[in-house]
């Protein structure tokens, strides 16, 4: 069957002579406006499936097996940044430079499964809310979520802002980090190349002087590392230059809601996030 | 005597010349300059910077105690984005540095401002499968420069004016061979190897004469039918056996040896389908430079499975070993196990881990590695150290005879490998099957060090670690001086007996190259590419 070898041929591992990592990925020559092409039916979880299968065989040697990558970049969150017509677009187009190659020989019902499955990996642990979304949002106005975070521009800073956070968590992961927030870090899509570290890790850096600074990490290099403390101010530490310097994993400037919220404020603040950006 | 005055003339206009500070390019670049590296460190001429790929340099103006004071001299912003993994060559004035994927540009030493600029006319329909489009360097020889092309060419170019003088197709791009290395320049001959081991093809290594780019020999890493070897594969899978040869190596010119190593067998995860050692996939070859007959080989990961590729550049070496002298070549292999071997009989001395492996419970008295159960990709996945990008990658070691340590940049990663259903055919690259894939451990879960190993024992003597996936080679000078970068764009200076940190600056993207050094004007500069930049430092 030739369509099933072309498949196979696209199992490109980026796998012998020097690849790149992911922030090279990134750079590079946008894709040329794909074919005109069948639109997208609705994902089911067929479809997901299907995609799954599909992309393991042919996408996984690069972006790793769960979208996370490899060789290749973290993709988990690529529907919710690229749409997916970008998705489309990028799969079909092949971008010039990075080492992916164009899929050109892929149906279009088998581009649209893979791209199903890749919305699904935003959305690991289910999305279907239970709660009431109006509700949910009495709830998030109640509780001074807003301090930290902004919705649609309003709201603070120190945590990120949850303007699409329906598109890119599912229920039980929004779940899991309300009742454990240090427990659940996200990756931290904040800059290209910190995609492979969880974004919000607090570390402790006690300086010569015996100053303590509890922030979060925003970057770090082998002799730096940039924190933010919970007042939201920047701290620059050069770690030569400091008596100590430890993370703190578990730890979270947000606190838990566990014992906070009941259960059917819980799910209702979850309906509500799950609903921004257009998801639900 | 005319011609007398005519010398005079010549010996005053140069002198003028160098009392304004100007600077004429002569580009002649003989072998016996290349022979006699050492004795002229001004210059790197070639891409490990002597033919035993050392990466060690005489030069100790930039040393221990002044180094802190480093400032930079000039940048040069490539005009050509994309993967710059480009090590330079510095000769007579001018640095010839390469462009991703195939532009060859020429640089004033002095100032970074570019002489001439060589383009690559490429295929639409470029094949790259298993590697990105980029290139890691040329070789100089006389008054030529020679790149070989991501579409699989060689070319050679005037030294001083970019102008094609030959052009020899190496491989069939149509068929996958593609080329990112940078060539190695002997006696007359252009040494050259090729990648695209997951096209479905067999490895192999050329030289071509340097003047007209005739192929003078082919030495293929695949034995075919009736030869030695070939009994290594089960069935037919010799025919797609990969075993490319897609990094540069070195060359003995008292023996007239080549030290070349070799890619991983294909499919790649999965190796069912070829069962036995699959010779000479991932494995380092000594080759007859005259002939290209195979001297002997050394095997370091029989039936590969994890994609760990033998290609890290050989560095040679002489040294006492129990009291004997010995020629050694060594290596710091993607497998995790660094390897000192007898360059003149291939002979296993002696080898030990050099980063966290978990894959072999150690070497044997050959040097064969004893291997672990339930460390082969599986369908479920199996955790296994090193990961994927191994040990160490395509990025070069160093060895200084000054300090007799072995300097490896590595990574302590490991991955999860997953076993798929391969399926690849001769010489057909729509049929490329990886046979599985893997995930890496990385980010916190992981970190680079550059660690310096005793030459003759792997023993480590310190370590300097690093944040995240580092991708930079390793330089090492008479000035007692280690460089490096991390992945996040901090190119460093260390103590290179004691690994202590002396000098560093944030460089804005990450270092994917080897660092070089040379001089000019009596000053010497050190040279760093990160991200799509050359930047190149000196003393104030």
């Amino acid at each position: 069957m030739r369509l099933a070898r072309i498949l196979v041929a696209a199992r490109v591992a980026l796998c012998c002579s020097g690849f790149i990592g992911i922030q090279l990925a990134m750079a590079q020559t946008p894709p040329p406006p794909p074919p005109p092409h069948a639109p997208h039916p609705k994902a089911t979880p067929e479809s997901i499936a299907q995609g799954k299968a599909l992309f393991e065989g042919t996408c996984a040697v690069c972006h790793g097996i769960d979208g996370s990558g490899a060789n290749g970049p973290n993709i988990r969150e690529a529907a919710v940044t690229m749409g997916s017509e970008g998705l489309y677009a990028r799969i079909r187009g092949g971008p010039i430079g990075s080492g992916m190659p164009a899929f050109t020989t892929l149906e279009d019902a088998q581009v649209w499964v893979i791209i199903d499955y890749v919305s699904s990996l935003g959305h690991e642990g289910g999305s279907i809310a239970t709660g009431d979304p109006a509700k949910g949002k009495v709830v998030y106005d109640a509780n001074g979520c807003a301090k930290c975070h902004t919705i649609a521009m309003r709201g603070g800073d120190l945590g990120p802002d949850l303007s699409k956070i329906g598109t890119m968590r599912g229920t039980i992961m929004l779940q899991r980090i309300m009742t454990d927030p240090g427990g659940n870090l996200p990756i931290d899509t904040s800059l290209v190349e910190r995609a492979a570290y969880p974004a919000y890790l607090i570390y402790r850096a006690v300086t010569r002087q015996g100053h303590i600074i509890e922030g979060m990490r925003v970057d770090e290099d082998t002799f730096s590392i940039q924190l933010r403390d919970s007042d939201g101010r920047l701290h620059s530490v050069n770690k030569f230059d400091v008596n100590e310097l430890k993370p703190e994993p578990g730890k979270s400037f947000m606190p838990s809601y566990k014992d906070k919220l009941t259960e059917s404020q819980l799910n209702d603040l979850i309906a509500y996030l799950s609903g921004l950006g257009g998801a639900q | 005597m005319k011609a007398a005055r005519f010398t005079l003339c010549g010996v005053a206009l140069v002198m003028l010349l160098l009392g304004s500070r100007m600077r004429s390019w002569a580009q002649n670049v003989t072998y016996d300059r290349i022979l006699h590296a050492a004795d002229h460190p001004e210059d790197w001429l070639t891409y490990g910077g002597n033919y035993a790929s050392q990466r060690f340099s005489p030069l100790k103006q930039i040393n221990k105690q002044n180094v802190n004071s480093l400032k930079l001299s000039w940048i040069y912003q490539l005009r050509r984005t994309g993967i710059a993994e480009s090590s330079p060559i510095v000769a007579d004035g001018l640095m010839y540095i390469t462009e991703p994927p195939t532009t060859v540009t020429a640089l004033d030493v002095r100032t970074g401002r570019p002489v001439w600029r060589w383009t690559a006319d490429l295929p639409k329909d470029l094949l790259t499968i298993g590697l990105f489009p980029t290139n890691r360097g040329v070789a100089i020889l006389g008054d030529t420069v020679y790149v070989a092309t991501i579409d699989a060419h060689l070319v050679a170019l005037d030294a001083k004016t970019g102008i094609v003088r030959w052009r020899s197709e190496v491989g069939n791009n149509k068929e996958g061979v593609a080329i990112t290395q940078a060539p190695m320049a002997i006696n007359g001959k252009i040494v050259v190897g090729m990648g695209g081991g997951e096209a479905g093809l067999r490895g192999y290594i050329d030289a071509y004469d340097a003047k007209d780019g005739r192929r003078l020999w082919r030495l293929y890493t695949v034995p075919t039918t009736g030869e030695p070897g070939v009994e290594t594969w089960e069935g037919d899978s010799y025919k797609w056996g990969g075993a490319t040869t897609w990094n540069t190596g070195a060359y003995d010119p008292e023996s007239n040896t080549i030290y070349w190593g070799t890619g991983n067998p294909a499919p790649d995860w999965n190796g069912d389908a070829r069962k036995g050692d699959n010779l000479y996939s991932c494995t380092l070859l000594a080759i007859d430079a005259d002939t290209g007959t195979l001297k002997w080989y050394f095997q370091f990961s029989p039936h590969e499975t994890h994609d760990w590729d033998s290609a890290e550049p050989p560095i040679l070496f002489d040294a006492t070993v129990n009291g004997k002298p010995r020629k050694i070549v060594a290596q710091a292999n993607r497998n995790a196990f660094y390897y000192v071997l007898d360059r003149v009989t291939g002979e296993f001395i002696t080898g030990q881990a050099y980063a966290k492996q978990t894959w072999a419970k150690g070497l044997d008295a050959k040097g064969r590695p004893i291997g672990l159960p339930d460390t082969e990709p599986s369908t479920k996945g199996t955790l296994v150290y090193p990961s994927i990008t191994g040990g160490v990658n395509w990025t070069s070691s160093s060895y200084s005879p000054l300090t007799g340590l072995f300097y490896v940049n590595t990574r302590e990663q490991g991955a999860y490998y997953y076993k798929g259903r391969p399926t690849i055919q001769p010489a057909n690259p729509a049929d490329v099957g990886g046979g599985g894939g893997e995930k890496i451990l990385n980010g916190d879960a992981a970190y680079s060090a550059v660690r310096a190993l005793e030459g003759t024992t792997g023993n480590r003597k310190w370590e300097f670690r690093m944040i995240g996936d580092s991708w930079t080679g390793t330089l090492v000078t008479a000035g007692g001086l280690v460089f490096c970068a991390d992945a996040n764009g901090v190119f460093f200076a260390l103590d290179a007996d004691t690994g202590k940190p002396l000098w560093n600056i944030q460089l804005g993207n990450s270092v994917r190259a080897n660092p070089i050094t040379y001089s000019v004007d009596g000053k010497q500069y050190v040279e760093a590419s990160a991200g799509n930049s050359i930047s190149v430092f000196s003393l104030p």
